[in-house]
């Protein structure tokens, strides 16, 4: 069972975070404090570690430069009140993983917390991703699906990759906004969902099992259907 | 900028400009006195000393007054006196003077003859008072002096003034000049202060200097009104801000709800779609607060510090490419005209936002089968892009309130949105110094950012 430090100093959010993993099957400790989350993130159990960027004692910023600068790469989800760019882009800077402000959707912050305990699973560099009869060559940039080559622009290559990188997993609008356009505010309207539609059409043809699955109320997950 | 002639409109260059005249006028009223006074006491001399040596003469017996009246000619050195000696006809018999003035009365009275006389000395006399008396034989003895001194002590006496005046007002204007200087300078420094602050820049004061003069206390009782202002304006903004920060909270909480209560019921379910709307209006909402605080952060970050040199040709062609989908889906043309654009200093994730925020605007806001363009052109102070839509257009009276938080237009209340966008793509642009115009294109509207090269503007 994975298990994940929470380091954050305001009860009800320790809580509410505490809570939503649980119902996932995640094991969590807290910390209140950015000493003691600095002392106990050392801990090789730990899969990966929420950190609230303000805190008493010792700030957030300051716990995540320790902590690499001693050599742990434990996944780091920062999370915080300020929205800035600048805030974010400091904080990936120094070492954390994802960036997410408060307040937060729990289903938000529970994709973005197993997208981290994936990737700390399994680090080797692919250059193949296989899903069902669906296959990316990030090598020599081709996408197949079956026999059929699927001709694809450079911004679904990139989309569908991020989907099979993390397939299984549920991935909510916002994150495929960040990391497929590096964008960091609310497009708005139904952009995401337009591009998904797009890419849907192109790997989802009526002979075969739909792979890309819309997740009601979160984003969008491809999956094999059993 | 500033002309010569502003100097003259200032308060120290009125005072003296009125000070001036006044002593100038009172100058010409006391020489004019003095004037006046000089002149009518001459020629009460004058007349006294002739009508004398009339009266003298005429009582002298014939030799005697001859030598007096020779004496009396030649001891005047300036050939100011002249007598002429005529029968009773007013034939000349002796003296320089060969005619009678016309008129003059025999009586020994003193009167000025206007049009001069001729004297056979060749000392003639333009401006001379004369008297005529009757002699015991019925000869008539005429006696005149050259009285153009009076005349001559009236011009010296208005060179004088001329010189006086002339010494005083030029020196006086010129100090005058000098001295308002001072206080225009000052103004210019306020000016310079002034426009920022029209500009929203609160923060900003008027210069107060050390004097403590009337425009030191007029900057204060300004900056006192700023100090006010500032307050009132920030005590608006973070009740709104806290009003938004404060909800943003217990809404995200109600949707983790909602969103679990939807979990447990069957995909198909009336209870799932029901909850399903639940959700998406709270994302709305949620999505509403965002944008605000999103504006407030704008407006609050003052610093420049993630700007660098951007490509704005590349922006262009990523919001191009993130909004091609979307515009085809609705049936529109999503067109890119750029031309070679140099790179501008900027912060590259808020233009992206900007131009995200115009196009998608744009978007929303064309019908199926319509037409957006997004056009880039150059220009001195930097570079234009214009968003056109073939939409309803924005109308005149309503520019200036689509970019305040909120507004939407009243044709478009159906039209889904937070009605933001184009909030933060003003407050996108302040922070940056651009300009969003708002203007007619062909067959809709077109949003204009001027991207204004911060070193020209």
């Amino acid at each position: 069972m994975p298990r994940i430090l929470v380091i954050e100093d305001d009860d009800v959010t320790a809580r509410e975070i505490a809570a939503e993993l649980a119902s996932h099957g995640i094991d969590t400790d807290r910390v209140a404090d950015g000493c003691e989350g600095l002392a106990r993130a050392a801990d090789p159990r730990y899969d990966v570690i929420t950190l609230d960027l303000m805190l008493p004692g010792l700030d957030g910023l300051n716990v995540i430069t320790q902590l690499r600068a001693q050599g742990i790469a434990t996944p780091v989800l920062m999370i915080s009140a300020l929205s800035d760019v600048d805030e974010r882009v400091r904080g990936l800077r120094a070492g954390g993983d994802d960036y997410l402000t408060k307040p937060f959707a729990p289903d938000e912050m529970v994709a973005r917390v197993d997208v981290l305990l994936r990737r700390h699973r399994q680090q080797a560099q692919q250059t193949l991703l296989r899903v069902s009869d669906l296959e990316l060559d990030l090598v020599r940039h081709v996408a197949r699906r079956g026999d059929t080559e699927l001709s694809l622009l450079p911004t679904e290559f990139k989309l569908l990759e991020f989907l099979m990188r993390h397939a299984g997993q549920v991935l909510t609008r916002a994150m495929i906004f960040e990391t497929v356009w590096g964008f960091h505010f609310d497009p708005g309207t139904n952009l995401i969902d337009v591009h998904i539609g797009r890419l849907r059409k192109k790997i989802d043809t009526a002979s075969c099992a739909p792979l890309i699955h819309t997740v009601r109320g979160s984003g969008y997950s491809l999956a094999q259907t059993d | 900028m500033r002309r010569l002639t502003d100097n003259w409109r200032s308060t120290t260059a009125r005072l003296i400009l009125i000070y001036g005249s006044f002593f100038a006028l009172w100058g010409i009223v006391v020489i004019g006195l003095i004037h006046w006074q000089a002149a009518s006491y001459l020629t009460r001399v004058s007349n006294e000393l002739i009508g004398r040596q009339a009266d003298y003469f005429s009582m002298l017996d014939e030799p005697t007054r001859r030598h007096a009246l020779n004496d009396y000619v030649s001891l005047e050195t300036r050939h100011l006196n002249a007598w002429g000696l005529f029968d009773a006809h007013g034939r000349s018999l002796a003296g320089t003077i060969t005619a009678l003035p016309p008129g003059i009365p025999v009586n020994g009275a003193v009167v000025i003859v206007p049009q001069g006389l001729t004297r056979t000395d060749g000392h003639s006399h333009m401006s001379v008072r004369a008297a005529a008396v009757r002699l015991d034989d019925g000869r008539i003895l005429l006696v005149t002096r050259d009285t153009s001194i009076v005349d001559r002590i009236g011009t010296i006496i208005l060179q004088a003034l001329l010189w006086g005046i002339s010494l005083t007002v030029v020196p006086g204007l010129f100090g005058g000049w000098l001295l308002s200087r001072g206080p225009l300078r000052r103004i210019h420094a306020i000016r310079e202060v002034t426009l920022p602050i029209m500009h929203g820049d609160l923060t900003r004061r008027l210069p107060v200097s050390r004097r403590g003069d009337e425009l030191d206390m007029l900057a204060g009782i300004v900056n006192a009104m700023l100090d006010e202002i500032e307050r009132l304006l920030g005590e608006v903004k973070g009740v709104c801000d806290n009003i938004a920060h404060d909800l943003r909270t217990p809404l995200t909480r109600l949707r983790a709800r909602i969103y679990r209560l939807q979990q447990q019921f069957d995909e198909d379910s009336s209870e799932s779609t029901t909850l399903e709307a639940c959700l998406s209006d709270t994302d709305a909402l949620l999505d509403r607060f965002r944008a605000l605080l999103r504006i407030s952060e704008l407006e609050n970050q003052q610093r420049r510090a993630g700007f660098d040199q951007v490509d704005l040709a590349e922006i262009l062609r990523e919001v191009h490419a993130l909004y091609l989908p979307l515009a085809e889906d609705r049936g529109q043309q999503l067109a890119l005209e750029l031309p070679q654009l140099p790179s501008i200093r900027a912060d590259r994730h808020l233009l992206l936002e900007a131009f995200s925020n115009l196009v998608g605007n744009a978007i929303k806001f064309t019908p199926s089968g319509g037409r957006v363009n997004i056009r880039a052109r150059t220009a001195e102070d930097g570079p234009w892009v214009d968003v056109c839509d073939s939409g309803p257009g924005i109308p005149v009276d309503q520019r200036v309130a689509v970019t305040r938080r909120f507004y939407r237009a009243e044709s478009c209340r159906s039209t889904p949105g937070s009605g933001l966008g184009l909030s933060i793509v003003s407050a996108i642009a302040r922070l940056h110094g651009y300009t969003l115009e708002i203007a007619d294109s062909e067959n809709g509207a077109r949003l204009s950012l001027h991207c204004r090269d911060a070193a020209s503007a």
